[in-house]
């Protein structure tokens, strides 16, 4: 862990082997898949913390999710008018979100991130276990 | 409720730019929970969100800087083009319930990973502290 893999072709390989396990959660839990591709690019390629996550925003730049959405709103699964509603707000934010990037230390702010995504996953979990 | 929405999404925001991330991972429990709505519906809407390049804006930030590998990125989206299609093959047939638990412990294990991550970084920058000033 945390030791540069071999240069080249077999680097460019593992990056796109991570990227199709990233994708398999992306599918199955409606996300873009940055939230688990940046701790995996700093794990496995020693990507630094400002590198990793820059380069994650490249990779949810295309509709990477498009297949997955189109087998998600063949079942019904896709409320688009909430949908709608939500995107000028996460696109304005985000922008706000970067330049404060640049102003925040990062580890500082993973602290909170980490600490609000575990929070998160154990409700989710605890409601349904108990539903 | 529509204002409600308008300003989740910006809090979303802030955090895609802040962490470089998609956003789902926040928007799903956020659609869950704020907007009482099933999970599978939750993750099916968090999917449509994405498909436009929200992360766009946050992303110039970051180049600017020079932080981006654009090669590692591409290879990175082909990836999870392919590998999100099986996923959702995976959870569509699913109960709810369960969907919503594994979703659960795959946002503990995200910020287990993220938080690995973070030790070792913090253990590679006191290193070369020690290297500096020894």
């Amino acid at each position: 862990m945390g030791v540069s893999m071999a240069e080249g072709i077999e680097r460019d390989a593992g990056i796109f082997l991570v990227a199709c396990i990233c994708g398999v959660a992306s599918g199955m839990f409606g996300i873009g898949g940055g939230v688990l591709l940046v701790p995996l690019l700093g794990l496995f390629f020693s990507f630094s913390q400002h590198r990793a996550q820059g380069t994650s925003l490249v990779a949810l730049i295309p509709p990477t999710g498009l297949l997955a959405l189109l087998a998600y709103a063949r079942q019904g699964f896709v409320s688009w008018r909430t949908g709608f509603l939500l995107i000028p707000g996460v696109f304005l934010g985000g922008i706000l979100g970067g330049m404060l990037a640049e102003r925040v230390k990062p580890h500082r702010m993973r602290q909170i991130f980490v600490g609000i995504l575990f929070a998160l996953g154990a409700w989710q979990a605890l409601s349904a276990w108990r539903r | 409720m529509t204002l409600i929405v308008l300003l989740l999404g910006l809090g979303v925001g802030v955090l895609v730019g802040l962490l470089g991330i998609g956003g789902g991972a926040v928007l799903v429990p956020a659609m869950v929970y704020v907007l009482g709505m099933d999970q599978h519906l939750s993750q099916g809407t968090s999917l449509f969100i994405l498909i436009p390049p929200i992360g766009l804006g946050a992303l110039r930030e970051y180049w600017k800087q020079g932080q981006v590998d654009l090669k590692a990125g591409i290879l990175c989206a082909l990836g999870i083009l392919f590998g999100a299609l099986g996923g959702s093959l995976v959870a569509l047939p699913l109960p709810s319930r369960m969907l919503q638990g594994l979703f659960g412990c795959f946002l503990m294990v995200s910020a287990v990973l993220l938080w690995r991550k973070g030790q070792l970084e913090s253990q590679t920058q006191v290193a070369n502290d020690g290297r500096v000033h020894g």
